[in-house]
């Protein structure tokens, strides 16, 4: 890949442009940021303290915000007067589960649609990608009346399938390209050499691993973050966190301090893993774009 | 080690026939050559005795057993393949390694296997790299190491040095073909190159719009081609062809153009066997069969007016114009002759062709 020189000269309107670019990028990261930093330091916060304010315009008064005695009483609540264990469990079986469910199913669909040619392929193709193109309020009615009937509501298996549904397209769609780009000669000589069709399959799928890895990273992160499904047709049985974080509004009570903690419990991983997958995510979603 | 029968295969892709009723028997441990430009059958030809692709009619045999239902692992073959096909994201040594994983050899055997290919092909040092970190020559070697690694059956080759430039390409024809010499394994080496196919095969089998052409040892293909679409492929730089008129008084023949007329020798009127006694023929003749002179050697001779010289190291190749069309002719570098002089060309006839006009079959 030829990497060149993007060539641009200083001109007075460049220069005024790259200043108000920085200050835009400034607020933008306050305006991002800002609201993780209230809801990690209001975590730690007793709920009287949580509630003190400098007046407006008292900029002077912003270090009240951290004048406050660290206290973990609101974690410790979330695990022990409500089961946040559990919902963590569901919420990472759910999440993991489908991702996996997904990324099986999804390979094989995908190499076939990449190396067979068979009558219908693109109406198929087009059918596969087209059942994520409906919102999923629009499906949720019928789909709970689905799940309801099966038995499958309030259960994680039910959870997993529900996701599924939506991540199996999407992995589909997104694999398709990655096996495109492998050349369909390295197969053919894995079955000179002395493979299956299966075994061959197999030999090239690290070729896919940045696909199938940034597929995942998506795929958990759709589950993990879902309201909608969770609150439906996981409620009860499968409570994720998401949802048991509603749950802690209550109309007579809203436990801010629980719900500030359970925000961390719930973005914290997530977080975590976006910052060690960067690189490869960013790889593997660019890579299948792009042929060498 | 086995004999490769190729019997009455049909190719279709749809309704395209890419290989039309093929038939060729490869000798036990020989070098057979399938040779012609893209799109004449040769890779199809190739994939199918490699399993990769279905055989619509016909059967391969690999000496008496039919493969034509057995799966690519099941038939023995080892393939380069032209781009290499090499695993991306394997060392050399696993790359060459895995035919013999792929059978769960033992692993000190692999080891002993895979260095000895290594060192015939002179990449021991490289046993620990990436594809990506070799040049095109060494990704060469390693997929050639990928294939003899095994002791298969039959090699089957896909222009694996189309891709290498010219220096490295006349030095790996001489490493392949020692190699397969030295293996004794029958080989199947498929190319659009036909000094490659001349230099290295016992046998070539000259392919053109997917039907066989012609049979036969290298010297037979250049110097007895069975029509003119063969002599025309084979040879660099290639054969002239010249339309002519034919003349024919009793035992005497003559080949008639505007500005010559060149008896045939007598076994040659023979050999044209009254056919095409009047009408017309094409001529043909290889630069090499030509010889060029400034002043006029005979009554035969051809005259002409040189259109360009082209000096290639040893020799000098001398383009003339012969009334409308033109006749290249090699000759040595001395020669003097300058670009709008008259010049004079006479024929070997011992070492020309004369070919059927319309369905341009040779007479001789």
């Amino acid at each position: 890949m030829a990497s060149r020189d993007v060539v641009s000269y200083d001109t007075p309107l460049s220069r005024v442009l790259r200043i108000l670019a920085s200050l835009f990028l400034a607020l933008y990261l306050v305006w991002t940021l800002l609201p993780f930093v209230v809801m990690f330091v209001s975590s730690f916060k007793d709920m009287l303290e949580a509630f003190k304010l400098p007046a407006v315009g008292d900029w002077a008064g912003i270090t009240v915000f951290f004048e406050f005695t660290p206290t973990f009483k609101h974690y410790t609540s979330l695990f022990t007067e409500n089961s946040f264990g559990t919902y963590i469990l569901n919420s990472l079986i759910a999440a993991g589960g489908s991702a996996l469910i997904s990324v099986v199913f999804g390979s094989l669909a995908a190499y076939s649609l990449s190396r067979v040619d068979f009558k219908g392929k693109q109406d198929l193709f087009f059918w596969i990608i087209s059942t994520r193109m409906a919102p999923v309020v629009a499906v949720m009615v019928p789909l709970y009346a689905i799940f309801r009937s099966l038995d499958l509501v309030g259960t994680l298996p039910g959870l997993i399938l529900a996701y599924t549904t939506f991540n199996l397209p999407f992995a589909i769609w997104m694999l398709k390209g990655f096996f495109d780009n492998v050349p369909y000669a390295i197969e053919e000589a894995q079955m000179v050499d002395g493979a299956t069709r299966f075994e061959a399959f197999r030999a090239i799928l690290p070729l896919v691993a940045p696909g199938i890895g940034a597929f995942i990273v998506l795929c958990v992160l759709f589950a993990w973050n879902d309201f909608l499904f969770a609150a439906i047709i996981g409620s009860g049985g499968a409570k994720t966190l998401p949802v048991a974080t509603r749950e802690l509004v209550q109309p007579q009570n809203i436990q801010w301090g629980s719900i500030m903690a359970a925000g961390v419990v719930t973005t914290a991983p997530m977080m975590l893993l976006g910052l060690v997958i960067r690189k490869y995510l960013v790889a593997g979603l660019t890579m299948g774009a792009v042929k060498e | 080690m086995a004999t490769v029968t190729i019997r009455n295969v049909w190719k279709y892709y749809g309704e395209t026939p890419a290989v039309k009723d093929l038939n060729i028997t490869c000798p036990d441990g020989s070098f057979v050559s399938i040779l012609g430009p893209s799109g004449c059958g040769k890779s199809s030809t190739m994939r199918m005795i490699a399993g990769l692709e279905h055989i619509s009619s016909g059967d391969i045999l690999f000496d008496d057993v039919r493969v034509n239902d057995l799966a690519p692992k099941d038939r023995d073959v080892a393939m380069v393949f032209e781009n290499y096909a090499l695993y991306p994201h394997k060392s050399v040594y696993e790359n060459i390694a895995n035919p013999l994983r792929l059978r769960d050899v033992k692993e000190a055997t692999i080891k002993e296997r895979v260095e000895g290919a290594a060192k015939l092909l002179e990449i021991g040092h490289l046993l620990g790299r990436r594809p990506h970190e070799l040049s095109g020559g060494q990704k060469q070697r390693v997929a050639i190491g990928r294939a003899i690694v095994r002791e298969p059956k039959l090699f089957l080759f896909d222009e694996p040095i189309a891709h290498l430039d010219a220096k490295l390409r006349a030095h790996m024809r001489g490493e392949i073909k020692h190699l397969q010499r030295t293996l004794g394994t029958t080989m199947v080496y498929v190319t659009h190159d036909q000094l490659e196919a001349l230099s290295m095969a016992d046998y070539i089998a000259v392919m053109h719009d997917g039907e066989l052409q012609q049979w036969g040892t290298p010297s037979e293909i250049f110097n007895n081609p069975v029509n003119a679409w063969v002599a025309g492929f084979v040879g660099e730089p290639a054969m002239n062809f010249l339309t002519c008129g034919i003349k024919g008084e009793g035992d005497k023949v003559s080949l008639m153009h505007r500005n010559f007329e060149i008896p045939l020798l007598a076994g040659q009127v023979r050999q044209l066997n009254g056919a095409a006694q009047t009408g017309t023929a094409r001529m043909g003749v290889r630069p090499d069969a030509l010889s060029i002179s400034m002043t006029k050697p005979d009554e035969a001779a051809m005259r002409g007016e040189i259109f360009v010289n082209e000096l290639l190291g040893g020799d000098m190749l001398v383009e003339v114009a012969l009334d409308d069309c033109r006749i290249r002719v090699k000759t040595t570098p001395e020669f003097a002759g300058k670009p709008g002089e008259a010049c004079y060309l006479t024929v070997n006839r011992d070492k020309w062709h004369v070919f059927d006009a319309g369905d341009g079959h040779a007479y001789f």
